[in-house]
């Protein structure tokens, strides 16, 4: 029991109490009223007195019941609160987990009706922070604990900044929704020591005067804070996180664990979709699947089509491994591969069909469903505009392109001016160029592969003619035309020099010793890959990597957004954005939710590039916009669709079982007691209850002795 | 309870007396369980022979009698003088002690006037049936009423006989104001020492003595009274309507009591009350006194016709 203001009661009983004393022999006013005689009143009196077995007392019961409310009142005053480690003016920051694991319906499995893991987490959270100390109502208001509440899966949300209003606290953290994203602690804990004030620091020097106090970016001074984080535990990177010291016995990051460390779950982690390079109507869609159930099982995985179940799968697996010493469990997985017919887009689904009869052996739902988008088969056309050279002619006949055109620099200008170049989808340039056309245009829309040419209009490239035989020495590994590949070994035997102008788009791929060889052009609607140098005059052709990297080109150019879509590329992970290009005569651009709601309007930039999120939950999400529709887009209404699937597809996530410690980057934190969270309870309100029910049991005395 | 606030005070015989009442009330007449010498000749048996038609005793003849009462047929069997002895007729005498103090100012109705009503009903009654009827009024006044007498005495009249005097007696009961305390005993003693002759008393008190009433009334009974003890209370004494905390000042001495009016407490004083009534009764009972209480909503009527013939005091 603590006090928060006794002094203050102390005083104010000092004056109250004898002042009702007083007030009370003071009080009794009687009506003076003439009887006949009172002879019997005196005689019923002293009887009354005479069988009274506590006279004083029941003289003054009134006075008695009156000090025992003033009593009450004043303890009231003094603000008693209970609770063992009550240090005041804390800080505290909540954080709570709102990935998909808190999705589990582990939570408490006591109650009647199953709760996930998030709603536990709340209601934990809200008993902490009703056991907050609250402001005195006297007292400076800093003796108060404060908390922060910060929501996290990938991304991290303060709902709540650092305030001592419980309500308000216990609004935000009530109003925290379940995403489906994977966690991670990073954001979320960045986000909570970007509040705390840089330390200072002051260099008093020899002769002890103080310069100028030096804020150091980066060092956290001011208050300590207390961390409590709500979480099943799984979170990839813990290790950003760095607890304080313990302040006065009070552990400065506690970890309340929520969910049960024995739960097991079956949930896909891969979902992927293939179609065959051959014949692009056949269609592989393969299912990636981990249980962390230590028995073997078997589940169904059902192939959904347009909503409808076309194929069911067993997917055997075999029981997780669980290390007797740790605890820790090693998930096993499995895999299954559906093989369809399907020229035509599709929205391919998954679903694991699991807990048939055993609904509490798989806690988690959100895991056990996967879609995907499937744009329709699309075989590309190449159209390669050369004046004989057999090099590309061969590789690309290598390459086993569906439609491949052979055309010389005058058919091709032929078709531009018929305006047929729009059914090419790659003109593959050999060391040629097109030719400028109205206005200067040398690139129609569309996509080109120039090899042993460059563009030197307006925002292209400043060609200085041949230079000296090099080598490539550098190159970008990560773009998708050159990560599959090495050019180390290709020595060039007369390289041309290029320069990239200040200011320019274009991005240089691959450079030689004398500048940029190999170079992208990337405008609203035209996507080009300059290869500087003629390959005839180098060792390239001989290597592999030529025709692998024509392959990459084709692709890369020939099937990027816009035009065609890679089958697995509308996929979106929650917890991320959803970032695309739409035509760049898209208007009113707006994204349609799982749960059929819109977003607003979606802005998109000058070059159609698009960016919606985070991504909350998994599910089937449309981008819908009015204007032309790319290679892939559903048109409805007149309206233009795209459609995006957000699966989890996070091994991690999807290994259920709560984690008991976890490693901080500087200690290890087991996790606290479940739901034991010291409460600091306020007293006085019952106090002033209590007050007020013999105030009432007073009046009803009083009433009781005066009427009948 | 409570001192009226605008008592009744009776200016008029009729307010005393109303001419309904008198006829409910003509036929009766005042009867003593004892009998009484008397004072003049009247319609009551009188403990002396005398020269009523009603034979009593015969008696041996000695010289001097009256020979117009021997009884011949005797002297004829017998050959000796017996004289014929008679009954004596004379009239009672009525007495009534009615209570003067303030305390009898309560009430609603108030007590005093209807202890005036009583007075005259009975006082009536008994003029008209020949009686020598007194009325004394007693309660403690500053200086003497009758010259010679007590300061206890509030006022008396005596020797009132004839239907002629029932307006002597309402001036007098009208004259009368309560007021004032009482000594319940000292008036009694003094009754009983100016008290000529032996009839019926009956005393009009709501007996609330705090000396006690006991004295006065034994004083009374014994100088041979008949004594009737009717003991008016007033409606709010026995149902007490007040309540809160409350300052009790008696009207007579002037005692306060401080009371908080509560349901214990309310029960205490009914039952003081009642054991109180009763305490009187038995002491009546003891002493051959007829005790009687009354609340004074009780219609006199009612109390003359029913209560007091019940209880032999009226025939």
């Amino acid at each position: 029991m603590i006090w928060a203001t006794p002094m203050l009661a102390g005083l104010v009983a000092a004056i109250a109490v004898p002042s009702l004393v007083i007030l009370y022999f003071l009080k009794l006013r009687r009506i003076p009223r003439e009887v006949s005689s009172t002879l019997l009143w005196k005689k019923a009196i002293q009887d009354l007195q005479a069988n009274a077995p506590f006279q004083r007392l029941r003289r003054n019961l009134l006075l008695f019941l009156q000090l025992i409310i003033l009593g009450l009142i004043l303890l009231a005053l003094a603000q008693p609160r209970s609770t063992a480690t009550a240090s005041a003016g804390r800080k505290l920051v909540i954080l709570i987990d709102r990935s998909a694991s808190m999705r589990a319906v582990d939570g408490e499995t006591a109650r009647s009706t199953p709760i996930t893991r998030l709603e536990v987490a709340k209601e934990r959270a809200i008993r902490l922070v009703e056991g907050l100390a609250s402001p005195s109502l006297f007292e400076e208001a800093d003796k108060a604990d404060e908390a922060m509440v910060i929501a996290f899966d990938r991304s991290a949300e303060i709902v709540s900044q650092f305030t001592s209003d419980k309500q308000s606290l216990i609004n935000a953290i009530n109003g925290i929704v379940q995403t489906d994203g994977p966690s991670t602690i990073e954001e979320a804990y960045r986000l909570a020591q970007s509040q705390r004030p840089n330390r200072v620091f002051i260099d008093t020097g020899p002769t002890g005067e103080g310069t100028d106090p030096v804020e150091i970016e980066g060092i956290k001074g001011g208050d300590a804070y207390f961390f409590h984080l709500f979480s099943d535990g799984k979170i990839s990177d813990l290790d950003v996180v760095r607890a304080d010291e313990d302040v006065a016995e009070a552990p400065s990051f506690e970890y309340h664990a929520v969910g049960d460390a024995s739960s097991v779950s079956v949930g896909l982690t891969a979902l992927r979709a293939e179609r065959d390079y051959e014949d692009p109507t056949k269609l592989s869609v393969f299912v990636g699947v981990q249980s962390t159930d230590p028995n073997p099982r078997s589940v169904d995985a059902e192939l959904l089509v347009g909503g409808a179940v076309v194929s069911v799968r067993p997917v055997v697996l075999e029981g997780a491994e669980v290390d007797e010493q740790t605890g820790t469990r090693e998930a096993s997985s499995g895999g299954v591969v559906f093989e369809l017919n399907e020229p035509d887009g599709v929205v391919v689904g998954v679903r694991l069909a699991t807990g048939f009869g055993e609904a509490d052996l798989d806690v988690l739902d959100t895991d056990n469903r996967g879609t995907l988008i499937v744009p329709p088969a699309k075989q590309s056309t190449v159209a390669l505009v050369t004046t004989g050279s057999l090099f590309l002619q061969e590789a690309l006949r290598g390459l086993s392109i569906s439609d491949l055109q052979i055309m010389t620099p005058a058919q091709y200008e032929t078709m531009r001016e018929a305006g047929d170049a729009g059914a090419i989808d790659l003109f593959v340039f050999d060391r040629t160029m097109p030719k400028a056309g109205d206005g200067g245009v040398v690139f129609d829309p569309g996509r080109y592969l120039v090899v042993g040419d460059v563009y030197t209009g307006p925002g292209g490239v400043v060609d200085q003619g041949d230079g000296p035989g090099t080598q490539i020495i550098n190159w970008r590994r990560t773009h998708p035309l050159l990560r599959d590949l090495t050019l180390d070994a290709v020595v060039i035997g007369k390289s041309r020099t290029i320069e990239i102008p200040e200011g320019s788009e274009l991005v240089s791929l691959a450079e030689t010793t004398e500048g940029p060889a190999i170079v992208e052009m990337s405008t609203g609607d035209v996507r080009a890959v300059m290869v500087g140098f003629d390959p005839a005059f180098s060792n390239w052709p001989f290597d592999v990597s030529f025709v692998v990297f024509l392959a990459s080109a084709v692709d890369y150019l020939g099937t990027q957004v816009g035009v065609d879509v890679d089958v697995n590329a509308r996929q979106i992970t929650p917890g991320f954005v959803l970032a695309d290009r739409v035509p760049t005569d898209a208007g009113n651009i707006r994204v349609k939710l799982p749960d059929g709601s819109m977003s607003g309007e979606v802005i998109a930039a000058p070059d159609g590039r698009i960016v919606y999120g985070p991504i909350r939950e998994t599910g089937v999400y449309s981008v819908q916009w009015n204007g032309s529709a790319g290679a892939s887009d559903v048109k409805d209404d007149g309206k233009v669709l795209r459609f995006y699937a957000a699966n989890l597809l996070d091994a991690p996530e999807s290994d259920l079982g709560t984690s008991e410690v976890l490693d901080l980057s500087n200690r290890v934190v087991s996790a606290s007691g479940q739901g034991e969270i010291t409460r600091l309870k306020e007293w006085w309100p019952w106090l002033l209850i209590g007050a007020l029910g013999v105030m009432m049991f007073e009046w009803w005395i009083y009433n009781r002795k005066v009427y009948l | 309870m409570l001192r009226s606030e605008n008592p009744t005070r009776p200016a008029t015989i009729e307010e005393l007396l109303s001419s309904e009442l008198i006829g409910k009330i003509s036929h009766l007449d005042v009867s003593s369980r004892k009998i009484f010498a008397g004072k003049l000749k009247g319609e009551r048996r009188s403990k002396k022979r005398g020269e009523s038609v009603e034979f009593a005793d015969h008696r041996p003849y000695a010289t001097g009698d009256d020979l117009r009462h021997i009884d011949w047929n005797i002297y004829a069997r017998l050959d000796r003088f017996f004289m014929k002895l008679f009954m004596e007729e004379e009239d009672l005498s009525l007495h009534i002690v009615i209570d003067a103090s303030a305390s009898a100012d309560c009430g609603e109705p108030n007590k005093f006037y209807y202890m005036q009503q009583v007075a005259m009903s009975l006082g009536y009654i008994g003029l008209l049936n020949l009686n020598r009827v007194a009325v004394t009024a007693v309660g403690m006044r500053d200086e003497l009423v009758l010259a010679g007498g007590d300061q206890s005495i509030a006022g008396n009249i005596r020797d009132l006989r004839g239907r002629r005097r029932t307006h002597d007696l309402a001036r007098f009961l009208c004259s009368m104001t309560p007021e004032g305390g009482t000594d319940f005993g000292q008036a009694c003693k003094r009754i009983a020492m100016t008290r000529r002759g032996k009839g019926v008393m009956i005393v009009l008190s709501d007996f609330l003595m705090k000396e006690g009433y006991e004295t006065g009334l034994r004083m009374l009974v014994g100088r041979g009274y008949d004594v009737f003890a009717i003991q008016v209370l007033s409606p709010q004494e026995v149902e007490p309507d007040i309540a809160g905390d409350l300052q009790l000042r008696d009207v007579e001495d002037g005692d306060m009591a401080e009371v908080t009016i509560s349901a214990p407490l309310l029960k205490k004083y009914k039952e003081n009350l009642s054991a109180y009534c009763q305490e009187l009764r038995d002491f009546c009972a003891r002493r051959e006194i007829t005790g009687l209480t009354i609340q004074s909503d009780t219609p006199i009527d009612t109390l003359l016709v029913e209560y007091l013939r019940k209880r032999g005091l009226l025939r």
